[in-house]
């Protein structure tokens, strides 16, 4: 068992899904243990993977190993079914195969009930083998097909209760919205592949720094790609997908909707960030861009959100951001080592909060309030992963978000990093929100209250074992820590892009940052402990100001509008187009007029003998002269 | 030995009368009788080639029993429309008969 064999990775996982499809109503507890086990056994599976890949790390030009088998060849070119092991997809696996077992675990108490119980696993455990397959394809192609596999997956588990119109709509707009970054994704795959002549990853980036594409092709192409990134990973401007998308259960937004598929968007530009070096610096300046945006835009949404998934939604997108920002510095150590923390803390946020969903049945802040007497354990988790979210030492967080505030200050313009710095201060002040409104003072809705109780054990297990690694997930930037863990050094020294990088601590950044945070933290216990009577005044104060907030800077509406005034009158014009001219006009048109002209035609027939006879003998004489002229 | 033209040249004269007889006669038996007229001079035809280009060979000749087979055939089943026409109709004036058209 080597990197060789990475392919059971996701052949687990996918022979689960068809046995489940099949027969899954017939087996006990609806398969949900089979589910649980298939990507339990995938996660084992990734320890000896992982530790094969830490003996042939320290190799000199190790980059990865490739397996798998050609799965359809064509004169031009060869449909792959190949994984490659390297150490981007290590990390990646690490965060997916094992946040998946635990959130799988901890649906079995959320789900308990639900009248689509064995469904909920089935499209779980397709989602976890389209996630490992996205992850480990070697080739553009399989990627894609993965990439769309996650997507399907995300619309059947966020419209999971479909019956709630809200849920299906939430599902649809999903779907579309980040189909139009899929679209660019294609777009991109194909462009680099006509002129490389292969969708193998390796080879193309071989391709491109041998200066295979010239540098505006190359752009063009990597933007494309990146606008896969945007849809997926919800960036401005497709980001209006997400806060939607937590009508799913919570713990499909905890999986899909923080740890793993919205960081395939990440994971794909750091797979790729090779060729954003090469190509024109306005490409990364683009991705910094669009992270940045998305960082500002979500971490003032938050504020004023009163759902608490929603909240969690929003620091997701901006956490997302902040990657898509280390990124653009070049960074995918910074960016990858925020992806690993995250996929801890984060999923612990989702799962806190659908913890205080399953006991109060309460989603709206004003609605809950004093929860930490009734559910203990669930207010320490939540307040792990909201220490770890802002970044407060010695959490996971601070260790990640410091990372990637130093390459910022390094790389990056200083408007940039002073942004980031003000992004951190908004993130302390709408998580410490969050935890002050749900989890202290007096409780706004008794009978919610009365009802609050802890969680099952099995539900709080995996919410303890995040909070652990929310805690700890972050030492990894030591070098020592790695040492003694079996890795070379720090995660610089493990995935990097050019060269590694020993764990550096600039202390201005480090204080920077921290003062934001507890800043942060301060201002939104001045306004919120207790009876948030000065937010009440501040948001009259700033009335303009939070009713757009409140109304999410009219993306939605904005896009509401293009959709009523642009596509669909587009779409009518073209259907009326359709109806009118190509069917009435071009299809029953030909037919008619055949029917018209042979029924005008008919009349000529006399039904003579003679007649008939008189025109035989005519163009027999009429061809015996053409026949002669034609052979003098 | 007879050129071959004066055989074609018989042909053409048969083949002749027999379209003149199909465009200008009104009854159905008298243009079943000029439509045999033409059979025959290409049957003519057919003789006079085989003899003259193939004379060791009967293609030319048997083609011209097959013509005489199916003439007696179609003459039998024509004769069998015309009678049938005639019982309706009490006509075989071919001028009178339009029932062939839409």
């Amino acid at each position: 068992m080597g990197m060789d064999d990475a392919w059971l990775l996701p052949a687990v996982p996918a022979a689960a899904f068809a046995a489940l499809l099949l027969f899954g109503k017939y087996l006990p507890r609806k398969g949900d243990w089979l589910a649980i086990g298939a990507i339990a056994a995938s996660f084992a599976l990734f320890i000896p993977v992982l530790a094969d890949l830490l003996d042939e790390v320290g190799r000199e030009g190790f980059a990865g190993v490739v397996s798998g088998t050609d799965w359809v060849e064509f004169d031009t070119f060869n449909l792959r079914l190949g994984f490659m092991v390297d150490q981007l997809a290590i990390v990646m696996l690490a965060v997916v195969t094992f946040v998946s077992t635990l959130i799988e675990i901890y649906s079995v108490g959320y789900m308990k009930g639900d009248p689509r119980y064995g469904w909920f696993f089935t499209a779980m455990t397709l989602f976890v083998t389209a996630m490992i397959t996205l992850v480990l394809a070697d080739n553009l192609l399989l990627l894609y097909v993965a990439w769309e596999g996650v997507g399907f997956c995300s619309y059947l588990l966020i419209g999971f209760w479909h019956e709630r119109r809200s849920a299906a709509e939430a599902a649809k707009k999903a779907f579309i919205t980040t189909r139009i970054g899929d679209v660019g994704l294609l777009i991109g795959i194909i462009l680099l592949w006509r002129e490389a002549g292969t969708f193998s990853i390796r080879e193309i980036i071989e391709f491109a720094q041998d200066g295979g594409y010239s540098a505006e092709y190359l752009t063009t192409a990597v933007l494309f790609v990146f606008a896969g990134a945007v849809g997926k990973s919800a960036q401005f401007p497709l980001h209006v997908w997400l806060p939607d998308a937590m009508e799913g259960p919570t713990p499909v937004s905890a999986l899909i909707h923080a740890a793993t598929m919205v960081v395939a968007g990440v994971y794909l530009v750091a797979r790729m960030m090779p060729l954003f070096v090469v190509a024109d610096p306005v490409a990364l300046d683009v991705v910094t861009a669009i992270g940045l945006t998305t960082v500002m835009l979500s971490a003032t949404m938050a504020i004023v959100a009163t759902d608490i998934k929603r909240v969690v939604a929003y620091s997701t997108m901006n956490s997302l951001g902040l990657m898509m920002v280390a990124l653009g510095a070049h960074s995918v150590t910074a960016a990858l080592f925020y992806l690993f923390v995250h996929g801890f803390f984060k999923a612990l946020l989702f799962m806190g909060a659908g913890s205080v969903i399953h006991g109060t049945e309460r989603q709206e802040v004003w609605e809950l309030g004093g929860l930490a007497r009734k559910m203990p354990l669930t207010a320490l988790a939540f307040a792990v992963g909201t220490l770890a979210m802002i970044g407060i030492f010695p959490f996971s967080g601070f260790w990640a978000k410091d990372e990637i505030v130093n390459v910022a200050a390094d790389e990056l313009a200083w408007i940039v990093v002073a942004f980031l710095v003000f992004s951190i201060f908004l993130t302390a002040v709408y998580m410490t929100r969050l935890y002050l409104l749900v989890f202290t003072g007096r409780p706004r809705d008794d009978h919610a209250h009365e009802h609050a109780h802890e969680a099952p054990p099995v539900m709080s297990l995996p919410v303890l074992v995040l909070a652990a690694l929310a805690v700890i997930a972050g030492f990894w930037a030591f070098d020592q820590v790695g040492r003694a863990l079996g890795f070379p050094g720090g995660i610089g020294e493990f995935v990097f892009l050019d060269e590694a990088q020993e764990f550096a601590f600039p202390v201005v950044a480090a204080i920077s940052s921290s003062l934001a945070a507890v800043g942060g933290m301060a201002f939104a216990y001045a306004l919120w402990f207790g009876e948030a009577e000065q937010a009440r005044q501040l948001g009259e104060r700033f009335r303009p100001l939070y009713k757009l907030w409140k109304n999410r800077y009219y993306f939605d509406d904005a896009y509401q509008w293009a959709i009523n005034n642009l596509v669909l009158v587009g779409g009518n014009v073209i259907a009326w187009f359709d109806r009118n001219v190509v069917n009435d006009t071009g299809v029953d048109g030909s037919a008619g007029l055949a029917v018209f002209s042979g029924f005008q035609m008919k009349f000529s027939q006399t039904g003579r003998l003679p007649n008939y006879a008189l025109a035989i003998v005519m163009g027999v004489i009429i061809l015996a002269i053409v026949f002669l002229a034609v052979r003098v | 030995m007879i050129p071959i033209q004066h055989f074609l040249v018989l042909s053409s004269i048969l083949f002749s009368l027999g379209i003149y007889g199909v465009l200008a006669r009104r009854s159905a038996v008298l243009i079943l009788m000029s439509v045999e007229l033409m059979l025959q001079a290409v049957s003519i035809n057919f003789i006079a080639f085989a003899v003259y280009l193939a004379p060791e060979e009967f293609t030319g000749l048997i083609f011209a029993i097959f013509v005489i087979t199916v003439a007696a055939a179609e003459v039998g089943l024509a004769l069998a429309i015309v009678l049938r026409i005639y019982r309706n109709k009490a006509t075989a004036n071919v001028d009178e008969v339009d029932i062939m058209k839409w």
